[in-house]
């Protein structure tokens, strides 16, 4: 069993008195792709908010590091499932990247440290050119990667990403595999992502936790992702399910690759 | 503080030789004014991101319960106005973490009460409603140089705030989990702007008038956003058309006797209309 980086002791999320998470207790190894899988409703968004700390829950969330469990959260990179927010402010891409990193005031102009760091995670996504575009003008694919360049250039230890392919053209999903292969390969990374697209949790995940309000299997990607487990947890219809239900051929081919490329 | 105003006011009789800066008033008008448009225009950056107009609103109103305390009193209104309007800026700002009621029906609930609050008092005691009328439309011409100095050491505050956490607050307004996912104290730095927002809105009352002050701080920023391209013009941008709007409507309203903050907000209107023309036509 590779070292965990995130213990889950009994963790619960209730709220106004719905319980949204009941007694999840689960590890995320260190270094190797996870992927948290399950229904709509199941709570899996719910799951990733409180291991990021921001929403109240009751049990326990531990960071190990160093072979310590820590309750201090270390550096996590986070790309949401969907980005709310006001399309009409004027703020390029880079200024966005620069934004959580930077703390001498925008108007200020940027540090060249930060610029350059920033300039680089975008390089990393395949999205550099886009650095001086507004985000409120970006299309769902190229939103997510600069939200995926953004959480990769805080130097995360963690990177949990909420459903990384939605709405994510072809190149972008093709661009999107190859920086988890890259991850995988380099194994620097603890990475969580939740997805319901099962071509990339069968193409890149090592670890996977199905969800359900509660853990209703969990361990590495061959031994859960059996036809039994997938149909338990998704309905009969799991094994037809793809992203954005694009039937174009090859719409969903990119993430492929074989289980492990170690 | 005397021979500090002698010394501006005469720096200014070079720099400005012109009628309408002749006066000791207008010169105490210019110099609020140079001070209260920017300061509005950098918090009202925050206001348009975060989507407080209202809130601001709410705020600005309350002013009238928090006058007609001071004068019920006996206590210094302007204090109490000040007081009262951060009190409601924090009452809203907590109530808002209690309940499930969306943030616009919150603020019109605290709105409506304050309002009613100020004509209980006001209706009360019938002697008292001459003494708000400068409080409603604003009143720069009769700024005294006590009030300028206030302006100045809170103008000095907010921008030492805003230049620490203008990318946070910024983060934040853009989307809250993200903000608070990267550390961001996103409870502490909304409280901390509730209270800088009450606080600048009911400063600003004097100058521009519980009507219009919020559209000091949204109309500048608004205009900003018309013709920005990112963040650093935005911010720049909102200043020009702050300083701009101010300077103009205290020279219009020296010529046409319009009151000062009508004729700040006109011109800030104008400056509006023209970038959003421009946007347009760039499209």
């Amino acid at each position: 069993m590779a070292e965990t980086a995130i213990e889950l002791a009994n963790v619960s999320v209730t709220v106004n008195r719905v319980s949204l998470l009941k007694n999840v207790s689960a590890g995320i190894p260190k270094g190797k792709i996870t992927a948290l899988i399950g229904p709509n409703g199941a709570g899996k968004t719910t799951l990733v908010l409180a291991i990021l700390g921001v929403i109240p829950y009751e049990g326990e969330i531990f960071f190990i590091r160093k072979g310590r469990r820590e309750t201090t959260r270390p550096r996590i990179g986070y790309v949401p499932q969907r980005l709310d927010f006001d399309r009409g402010l004027p703020l390029t891409v880079l200024d966005f990247l620069t934004l959580s990193s930077q703390r001498r005031p925008l108007w200020l102009g940027y540090q060249q440290a930060k610029r350059d760091k920033a300039l680089e995670a975008l390089r990393e996504i395949g999205v550099e050119h886009l650095r001086e575009r507004q985000i409120g003008r970006l299309s769902g694919g190229e939103l997510q990667r600069v939200m995926l360049a953004m959480a990769i250039s805080r130097d995360p230890e963690i990177l949990l990403l909420d459903e990384p392919a939605a709405g994510v053209d072809v190149s972008g999903e093709v661009l999107f595999c190859e920086f988890m292969t890259r991850v995988q390969r380099e194994g620097h990374l603890t990475m969580m992502i939740v997805s319901h697209d099962l071509s990339i949790v069968t193409g890149h995940a090592e670890h996977v936790i199905c969800l359900n309000r509660t853990v209703q299997c969990q361990g590495g990607a061959p031994e859960v992702l059996t036809p039994e487990n997938i149909m338990a947890v998704y309905g009969p219809h799991a094994g037809l399910y793809r992203h954005g239900k694009d039937t174009r051929p090859g719409a969903s081919a990119t993430c492929i690759h074989p289980l492990h490329h170690k | 503080m005397e021979s500090l105003f002698a010394t501006i006011y005469s720096l200014m009789d070079t720099a400005l030789p012109f009628a309408w800066a002749a006066s000791l008033f207008m010169k105490r008008a210019f110099l609020e004014i140079m001070l209260i448009t920017p300061l509005c225009a950098i918090v009202g950056i925050q206001v348009v991101n975060y989507r407080m107009a209202f809130f601001s609103d709410a705020i600005s109103h309350s002013a009238f319960a928090g006058i007609a305390l001071g004068l019920l009193l006996n206590i210094n209104p302007l204090l109490t106005m000040v007081v009262f309007g951060v009190l409601v800026a924090l009452g809203i700002a907590k109530f808002k973490t209690r309940s499930d009621l969306p943030m616009d029906t919150i603020i019109g609930v605290f709105f409506a009460a304050t309002i009613a609050l100020g004509i209980a008092i006001i209706s009360a005691r019938k002697g008292l409603s001459q003494t708000l009328s400068p409080f409603l439309f604003g009143d720069v011409l009769t700024i005294a140089e006590m009030e300028i100095a206030i302006t100045f050491a809170l103008f000095a505050v907010v921008l030492i705030f805003i230049a620490l956490s203008y990318n946070r607050l910024l983060l934040t307004g853009i989307n809250e989990p993200l903000a608070r996912s990267q550390d961001i104290p996103v409870k502490i730095y909304n409280y901390i702007f509730a209270i800088i927002l009450a606080v600048v809105v009911t400063v600003g009352i004097r100058t521009i008038g519980m009507l219009l002050i919020t559209a000091l701080l949204i109309v500048p920023p608004a205009s900003a956003r018309n013709v920005s391209r990112n963040v650093r013009q935005m911010f720049w941008y909102s200043l020009v058309f702050a300083w701009v709007s101010g300077i103009a409507g205290l020279v219009i309203s020296f010529y046409t006797d319009i009151a000062t903050g009508a004729s700040i907000i006109l011109t800030a209107s104008l400056c509006f209309l023209l970038t959003f023309i421009i946007s347009l036509v760039r499209r």
